[in-house]
C-alpha cells in the first residue's frame, strides 16, 4: 500500500512540475489550462463514477454551479479570487447535497436525472428574471480581477487536489468499500459499510472538484456566458476522456484527458472535419475492443496502473 | 434456560410484495448459542426471513428483537454492527474483486473489534479459501462464493449467523465438511439459523426445527417428531 501511494505521489509531482514549468517555454497557455482542467475534471468524475458506478451524465452542473458561485463572490461580496474560488467548491458542493437524493436511483435513471438537474441550473441562471443577480443569459465579467498567472497557478493546485483525492481513494480502506457498492450495494452493507454515507461523500467530493474547476476556469477566461459553463459539450468530453483512459485509477483519467485533448487541439482546430471522423472512429473502436481503457491493456497484464 | 437469554425473538413477522403476503406472522426465536434448523417447501418464506430480519427488505409489520433490541427496519450495516449476519441462497460476491478483498471490507467496516489481518485471515481459513484468496470472486465456483459469504459474514465478527441453503447441490462428503464448519463455528459460540431442504443435512447439526409454510411457523420440534406430525408431511407431500 505505502509503495503503491509513494508511486502515485510520484505520478503527481512530474504532472505538477510538467505545468509549473511548461509555461516558460512552451506559450500557448491556454492550451496548457484546458489541458489541467480537462485532467481535474476527468479525475473529479472518476472519483463518482470509477469509484461506485454512477455516470454523472449531469457533472457539468458543478462546473457551472462552481464557475458562477465563484464569480457572485468575486462581484457581490468582493471576496479576494482565491477565497471565491473555494465558494466555487462549496457551491457546487451544495448543489450536489440537494442532489443527492438521486443517488437512491439507479442506471440510467440516475444519468437522466442528473442531467436533466443540470439543464435545470442552467436555465435558472440564465434566467433574464434573474439579471440583478445572475446577470441573466448576458454572462459574467471578473475583469476587475483577471490575473491569467495566478489563475493558472490556481487551477493547477485544483488538479494536484483532484489527483491527491483519486490517490487516497485508490489506496485506501474507504476505496474499498466504494468499490464493494459498485460491485454489490447489498453486500456491501452486509460488510458493514455504511452505503449511503460512503457514496454522499464520494459525490460531494466529486462535487467539490468539479465546482473548483469551474470557478478557476471564471477566474481565467474572466468573460463567460452560462452557455459557455453549462455546456453538456463538457460532460460528454470528460466522461470520453476518463473512459478513454480507464476509470477506478488515476492514470486513466490523466492519460485520456493528456492524448484527446492533445488529439483535439492539434487536429480538431485546423481540420475539424478530420477530427469529428477520427474522434468517431476512436471510440468505436475503444467501446469494441478496449471497453476498459487503454490503461487496462496494463491491468490485463497484471501490471499495477496507478 | 429462560426466556431471557434469547439471541433473536421475532413475533408476528409480516412481508407484503404488492398484496402477496410471503411472511405472514412468522414466530420464530432462537436461544444464545444454539443452532436452530429452518425447513419448509419452495416459496414458503425461509429467505424473505432471512431477508428481513438482517434488513435487507423492509417488514411490513411485526417485531424483531436481537440480543434484546429491537432491530426493525435498521439499516443492514447497523444490524451487522450489532453482530448479526447472514450469507445468500444465490451468492452475492463482490465480483470483481479478490477473495481477500472480499473479506478485507467486511473485516475493516463490520466489527471495531479486533485486528483486520487477523480477522481476514481466520474467516478465510475457517472456511478453507485461505489457498484461492488472491483469486478474483468471479473465477470462484458456486460453492465456494457461498463459502465466501460465509467467510465476510465471519469477518464481521457475529454473534449470530442465518445460513441460506449453503448446503444445496453439494455431495455427501462436502455436505459433511460444511456441517462440520458449522458445528465447529457453533461451538466457538455462534448462534445460527440454518435454512436447509436436506432434512439429513439439518439432523447433523441440530435437533430443533421450525418448520414454515406459507409464510408462517407450522412446527417446531425435533427432526423425528417432524417427519411424524400430519400437517408437516402434508405441505411436503402434498404439493
Ligand atoms: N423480491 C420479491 N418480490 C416479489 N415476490 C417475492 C420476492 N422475494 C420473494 N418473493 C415471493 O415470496 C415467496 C417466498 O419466497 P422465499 O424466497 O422467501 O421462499 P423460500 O422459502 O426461501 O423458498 P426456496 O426454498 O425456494 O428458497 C415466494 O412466493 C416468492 O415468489
Ligand atoms: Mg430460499
Amino acid at each position: 500500500m505505502l509503495k503503491k501511494r509513494i508511486g502515485s505521489f510520484g505520478i503527481i509531482l512530474i504532472i505538477a512540475l510538467i505545468f509549473i514549468f511548461l509555461p516558460f517555454v512552451y506559450n500557448n497557455q491556454s492550451f496548457l489550462f484546458n489541458m489541467m482542467l480537462y485532467i481535474a475534471l476527468a479525475e473529479g468524475l472518476n472519483i463518482i463514477y470509477g469509484f461506485t458506478g454512477y455516470l454523472p451524465f449531469g457533472y457539468v452542473g458543478f462546473f457551472g454551479a462552481g464557475a458562477y458561485s465563484a464569480s457572485l463572490a468575486i462581484l457581490f461580496l468582493h471576496f479576494p479570487p482565491l477565497l471565491s474560488i473555494f465558494i466555487g467548491g462549496m457551491g457546487a458542493l451544495l448543489v450536489g447535497v440537494v442532489l443527492m437524493p438521486l443517488l437512491k436511483l439507479s442506471g440510467a435513471y440516475f444519468a437522466i436525472a442528473n442531467l436533466a438537474a443540470s439543464q435545470a441550473l442552467y436555465y435558472i441562471v440564465a434566467n433574464p428574471n434573474l439579471e440583478s443577480i445572475t446577470h441573466g443569459p448576458y454572462g459574467i465579467s471578473l475583469a476587475s480581477v483577471y490575473n491569467p498567472h495566478a489563475s493558472y497557478y490556481t487551477m493547477l493546485a485544483v488538479l494536484v487536489l483532484s489527483m491527491i483525492i483519486v490517490l487516497f481513494i485508490r489506496t485506501s480502506n474507504f476505496g474499498l468499500s466504494l468499490l464493494a457498492i459498485k460491485e454489490d450495494r447489498i453486500t456491501a452493507s452486509l460488510a458493514g459499510v455504511n452505503v449511503a454515507k460512503a457514496r454522499a461523500i464520494a459525490w460531494g467530493l466529486s462535487a467539490f472538484i468539479a465546482g473548483l474547476s469551474g470557478a478557476s476556469f471564471a477566474w481565467y477566461v474572466s468573460v463567460f456566458y452560462p452557455g459557455t459553463v453549462f455546456s453538456l459539450n463538457i460532460s460528454v468530453i470528460v466522461i470520453v476522456f476518463a473512459l478513454f483512459g480507464g476509470i477506478g485509477t488515476i492514470a486513466g483519467p490523466l492519460v485520456g484527458s493528456l492524448i484527446l485533448y492533445s488529439f483535439y487541439n492539434f487536429i480538431g482546430i485546423s481540420t475539424p472535419q478530420y477530427f469529428q471522423l477520427l474522434y468517431g472512429i476512436l471510440i468505436i473502436v475503444l467501446v469494441l475492443f478496449l471497453p476498459d481503457g487503454i490503461t487496462s491493456i496494463l491491468q490485463k497484464r497484471k501490471i499495477y496502473v496507478p | 434456560m429462560s426466556l431471557n437469554n434469547l439471541m433473536l425473538n421475532v413475533e408476528g413477522l409480516i412481508k407484503e410484495f404488492g398484496n402477496f403476503r410471503a411472511l405472514d406472522g412468522a414466530d420464530i426465536s432462537v436461544k444464545e448459542g444454539k443452532i436452530l434448523g429452518l425447513a419448509g417447501p419452495n416459496g414458503s418464506g425461509k429467505t424473505t426471513f432471512i431477508n428481513v430480519v438482517s434488513g435487507v427488505y423492509k417488514p411490513n409489520g411485526g417485531k424483531i428483537f436481537f440480543n434484546g433490541k429491537s432491530i426493525y427496519k435498521l439499516e443492514p450495516h447497523k444490524i451487522v454492527h450489532l453482530g448479526l449476519n447472514r450469507t445468500f441462497q444465490v451468492p452475492k460476491p463482490l465480483s470483481g474483486l479478490t477473495v481477500e478483498q472480499n473479506v478485507k471490507v467486511a473485516a475493516v467496516y463490520g466489527s471495531k473489534e479486533g485486528n483486520t489481518k487477523d480477522k481476514i485471515n481466520s474467516a478465510l481459513s475457517s472456511v478453507e479459501l485461505d489457498n484461492v484468496k488472491h483469486k478474483e470472486a468471479s473465477s470462484l465456483t458456486s460453492a465456494q462464493q457461498k463459502l465466501l459469504g460465509l467467510a465476510r459474514a465471519l469477518a464481521t465478527n457475529p454473534k449470530m449467523l442465518l445460513i441460506d441453503e449453503i448446503a444445496a447441490g453439494l455431495n455427501q462428503h462436502e455436505l459433511k465438511r460444511i456441517a462440520d464448519m458449522l458445528i465447529k463455528l457453533n461451538k466457538f459460540g455462534i448462534t445460527m439459523i440454518v435454512v436447509e431442504h436436506l432434512m439429513s443435512f439439518l439432523d447433523i447439526l441440530t435437533d430443533d426445527v421450525v418448520v414454515m409454510n406459507a409464510g408462517v411457523n407450522l412446527f417446531r420440534g425435533s427432526i423425528k417428531e417432524a417427519s411424524m406430525n400430519e400437517k408437516v408431511v402434508e405441505v411436503f407431500l402434498g404439493r
